[in-house]
């Protein structure tokens, strides 16, 4: 049961409430009903592909955490059919071609039912060109991007397209804040991406004007000068699109005092500890508000802060998602399926944690606009706003 | 043992490598395969001039790009698509390699780093050609005369067989005067000079030569996975290519051969250990760089030389 | 296009511009003293920054001792990589190459070894003085950046000091230049380059101490700064620390200006051709030397 990468600290947390666990679980058995066993037996391999190093950590690592719990919490309950389940985790350190190698080691070497991850969209993108032809059972924590995506019908989403994305956030601009000119920053990769969808979907929303759009580098350390330019061009609403915290401080330290809107990339606790002052006044589109979860979370989000004393947030919830569809399928059709049956029987609607997902649909993941829950940070803490998107 | 006999042997375990191999393995291979051509170019550069080149990731993502990009969007043939690569790396390599290797030392190596960061970012910016984070996908297969080269067994020929044909190629050219003239620039310069060797025009043609390499490396890696995205064409890589002589030795063949494999399974065996690999790896790196000052093969040659002629390993190492 | 943002275009430009020229110092130090190019230059930063926030966060230690303990830390480093990996390298009388890649595989250890020990979070440290912005012609600088300038103003006036007045200065400087000649003078040369990477180290902790509370840090960055202080070292000229100041200032600038008469999206690709073009035709930089500076 010893995976890759678990430190013996972490081993040993997990065993004692693994224990705990098993015993709530059989405390609460109804009589007259099974009593839920530790699943025994030959493991059934789902093979992850994460980005534990590199600088897509923050998106690795909670989502590891997610999928251990959620295969602790699996193998309590039995596993599937009395088979315990064993996710073997690799990092592709935030590289496609690393991905592109584990996932070969997974498919052909570990001879995994399905695949789970990778954690960005070029990983994703090459490591679909290994299980596609197989049509092997890939769930990804990451959003749809390109239309030969739609082509790979075993791959489904668990994470918004880019073209969703930007809707939730012109939703917010357009509705709540009845915002008339939007100034946007944006890094040249992610931001590149959903600054690309926005513009597409921009007609629909003839009311928004995109007053100014500033670019600044991945890696970048300052980006006070674009933020500058952008408080020239005088907004209603300042749209955010980043994976670090630098833009925000940026945002602040310029005195630029149009309300933040931020993508969900941004959205997580070491990101906001690097916004520093900047994280006041940011709304988000996301899914999970650890803070304040929707009564269908709040579950998943006790038993992760007595696992891992953590608040978890999308991510997590992610991994844990992906786990649980997984073996869902799995217990259906039987752990001996061919991969294309498993495939198959994911084809329909979920309800995760994180959201509701429908894999008929044609982006392969099914995820509506109401599911969003919009978060604001006030002075570096999370909280949930009463704001959603009408069915 | 006889040269010949040990060749053919040599020949003979390669060609059945793929067919014992689990998967995977033959997938790393193949990308040493690939990653060789591209350490040929940089090898070549360092071992033969001298010069310390950073900006073969730059010449590595045009030749992938240009095949994808004739392959897909303009639907002509993957040997267009090749070409289109080699043309425009040269072209490229020329019209600033003219200006830039009039640089010495650190600061040419500088520039080269400059050039594939300046590359990196406008891969990122002209998103509309380059597909940016998200990439081009779709890129048909390597393949001909009805055979489809879609597994790694089946590119590893092909990408072994390119390997074998560049470095046959530099291999004639270092051997020949061009070779003698690299050299002579290298370690005496001023002779060089009296003896009218143009040099600058020299330092020109190799590295034009260096890119052209990197973009068949491109190229080939492009047919083989299908997908590129700018994520694959980071400084990283630069750094990678350039890791290839140095680890395995810059003077010769094998040792890029061995550089190229040294990159392709060490990170991967030891991303096994846990999530301290990378903390490995520098090490492995610093080790080697100590140990083998002259790179795997070149150490290896140089205590193998001085057993068989009894020459003491500290006299040899005051030369 | 308003004063307001040229206005911020400098004030921006200057602040980022002092960060790449105490890195480029480090860088410039270490090469003067060794010829060597550092490439693991900007993980000393990453280093003094990080120990810095464990001594405050897990010892509890007040700031100004955590500052020094990040000091500390980053000369440690120095000291030890020419101790344990230089040191034999020398003896075996490698080539100047082989300590560019040598830099590099440590490079990869260390950041790879923070991300490991210390997470992959984000670190800040407290400003020195508020935390508040100065105001002029309506654009905006933090005051800590303010006190960034100043203080590296004094380390450059020190630095200069210390090559020219002190024992130990001049020492170094003539071990770097002729080797066998200092040593027949008295002077342990392998002592001066193992001061030398001391030194190197503390400017680069320095660094990342005074630039962490501006920008936060994270294991991956160290490659980030590297680069950025190479460029600055480059245009100023790599023998000469005091031209890193006016390298990095320039980058700054150039980077910032760029931003705002051109586009965003073209910033690093104007400064980098800026600088290529720099030094083409200022081969020994800007305030480089004459003789052998980078060939």
């Amino acid at each position: 049961m010893i995976k890759h990468g678990v430190s013996p600290q972490r081993l040993r947390a997990l065993m004692c409430v693994s224990a705990l666990a098993a015993a709530v679980v059989t405390a609460f058995a109804t009589p007259g009903t099974a009593q839920a066993q530790q699943a025994t037996g030959e493991p059934i391999k789902i093979g992850a592909i994460l980005a534990i190093t590199g600088p897509g950590a923050g998106l690795g690592g909670p989502t590891r955490n997610g999928i251990l719990l959620a295969e602790k919490a699996v193998n309590a309950s039995g596993g599937v059919r009395g088979r315990p389940i064993r996710v073997i985790i690799e990092d592709d350190a935030s590289n496609p071609d690393n991905a592109r190698t584990k996932a070969n080691a997974l498919v052909h070497n570990e001879k995994v039912v399905g695949l789970l991850g990778p954690s960005q969209i070029a990983q994703a993108l090459s490591t679909g060109a290994i299980t596609d032809p197989l049509k092997l059972p890939q769930i990804v924590p990451a959003g749809l991007s390109v239309p030969v995506e739609r082509e790979r019908k075993c791959i489904y989403h668990v994470l918004p397209s880019q073209e969703l994305n930007a809707r939730a956030l012109m939703e917010y601009a357009a509705t709540a804040l009845k915002a008339k000119r939007v100034g946007v920053l944006h890094d040249s990769g992610y931001g590149n991406a959903v600054m690309g969808a926005l513009k597409a979907i921009s007609s629909s929303y003839p009311g928004v004007e995109f007053v100014t759009i500033e670019k600044f580098e991945i890696g970048a350390t300052d980006v006070t000068t674009q933020a500058a330019k952008v408080r020239a061009a005088n907004p209603d609403a300042v749209m955010v699109i980043a994976t670090s915290g630098v833009p925000f401080r940026a945002v602040k330290q310029v005195r630029l005092e149009a309300p933040v809107i931020a993508a969900i990339g941004s959205s997580s606790y070491s990101y906001v500890k690097a916004m520093g002052e900047g994280a006041d006044n940011v709304v988000i589109p996301e899914f999970l508000v650890g803070e304040d979860p929707l009564p269908h979370q709040k579950a998943f989000v006790d038993m992760y802060r007595q696992e891992y004393k953590e608040t978890p947030k999308n991510f997590e919830a992610a991994g844990w998602d992906m786990v649980q569809f997984m073996v869902a399928a799995l217990r259906a059709v039987g752990p001996e399926a061919k991969p294309a049956e498993v495939c198959e029987w994911l084809r329909r609607p979920h309800s995760g944690v994180l959201a509701d997902y429908d894999f008929r649909e044609s982006d392969l993941t099914g995820m509506k606009l109401p599911s969003y829950v919009y978060s604001k940070l006030v002075k570096g803490e999370y909280t949930r706003l009463p704001f959603r998107v009408a069915k | 043992m006889n040269r010949r006999v040990l060749f053919a042997i040599a020949i003979l375990v390669w060609a059945v490598l793929p067919m014992v191999l689990p998967r995977h393995f033959t997938d790393l291979l193949v990308f040493a395969a690939i990653y060789s051509v591209a350490g040929l170019g940089v090898g070549l550069l360092l071992g033969h001039c001298g010069i310390v080149t950073l900006a073969q990731s730059a010449f590595y993502a045009i030749g992938a790009y240009a095949s994808a990009i004739v392959t897909v969007n303009l639907k002509l043939p993957m040997i267009v698509g090749v070409a289109a690569g080699l043309v425009t790396s040269g072209v490229i390599a020329l019209a600033l390699g003219w200006p830039v290797l009039r640089l010495r030392g650190y600061f040419l190596a500088v520039a080269t780093l400059a050039l594939a960061m300046i590359a990196s970012a406008l891969f990122f910016e002209w998103d509309w050609l380059t597909g940016g984070t998200i990439g081009l996908g779709g890129i048909p297969k390597l393949g001909a005369f009805g055979v489809v080269l879609d597994t790694p067994q089946s590119f590893y020929y092909a990408a072994w067989i390119t390997a074998a044909l560049s470095m046959i190629l530099v291999h004639n050219l270092v051997s020949g005067r061009t070779g003698l003239a690299m050299r002579s620039m290298r370690d005496a310069i001023d002779a060089a000079r009296v003896l009218a060797i143009d040099i600058h025009s020299l330092r020109v043609q190799m590295f034009v030569l260096c890119a052209m390499l990197g973009s068949l490396s491109g190229s080939l890696f492009a047919h083989y996975t299908g997908y590129v995205s700018v994520a694959s064409f980071s400084i990283d890589k630069a750094i990678l290519f350039l890791l290839i002589p140095v680890i395995g030795g810059a003077g010769s063949i094998a040792g890029i051969i061995v550089g190229a494999l040294f990159i392709t399974f060490v990170p991967e065996v030891l991303s096994k250990i846990g999530d301290f690999h990378g903390i490995v790896f520098g090490l492995a790196l610093v080790i080697v760089v100590i140990a083998a000052p002259h790179g795997i093969v070149g150490t290896v040659e140089r205590w193998w030389h001085n057993r068989r002629s009894g020459v003491s390993p500290t006299a040899e190492a005051r030369r | 296009m308003t004063l307001s943002l040229v206005a911020q275009a400098v004030l921006s430009g200057v602040t980022n511009g002092v960060i790449y020229a105490l890195i480029g110092m480090g860088l410039a130090v270490i090469f003067k003293g060794s010829r060597a190019i550092n490439a693991a230059q900007g993980e000393f930063s990453l280093i003094g920054a990080v120990a810095s926030v464990f001594a405050m966060k897990a010892a509890g230690f007040s700031y100004p001792a955590a500052f020094a303990v990040g000091a500390l830390a980053g000369a440690a480093t120095g000291v030890l990589i020419d101790l344990l990996l230089v040191r034999p390298m020398i003896r075996r009388r490698a080539q100047e190459d082989a300590f560019l890649l040598l830099t590099i595989g440590i490079a990869f250890a260390i950041s790879a070894a923070v991300l490991f020990f210390a997470g992959r979070d984000y670190f800040t440290l407290p400003s020195i003085g508020s935390d508040g912005v100065a105001i002029l012609f309506d654009a905006t600088i933090r005051y800590h950046a303010i006190w960034v300038i100043v203080i590296t103003a004094l380390i450059v006036i020190a630095l200069r000091a210390f090559y020219r007045k002190t024992n130990i200065g001049l020492s170094m400087m003539a071990a770097s230049i002729d080797a066998d000649g200092a040593s027949t003078t008295g002077i342990n040369v392998d002592l001066m380059r193992t001061a030398t990477y001391g030194m190197g180290g503390l400017l680069g902790a320095l660094a990342g101490l005074l630039v962490a509370p501006l920008v936060p840090i994270s294991f991956y960055m160290g490659l980030v700064f590297t680069l950025k202080g190479f460029c600055a070292a480059m245009i100023g000229g790599l023998t000469n620390p005091m031209g890193a100041i006016v390298g990095g200032l320039m980058l700054g600038l150039l980077e910032s200006l760029a931003i705002v008469f051109i586009a965003s999206a073209y910033k690093d690709v104007v400064a980098l051709t800026v600088l290529i073009v720099i030094m083409i035709l200022v081969p020994h930089g800007i305030l480089g030397r004459a003789g052998r500076a980078g060939g």
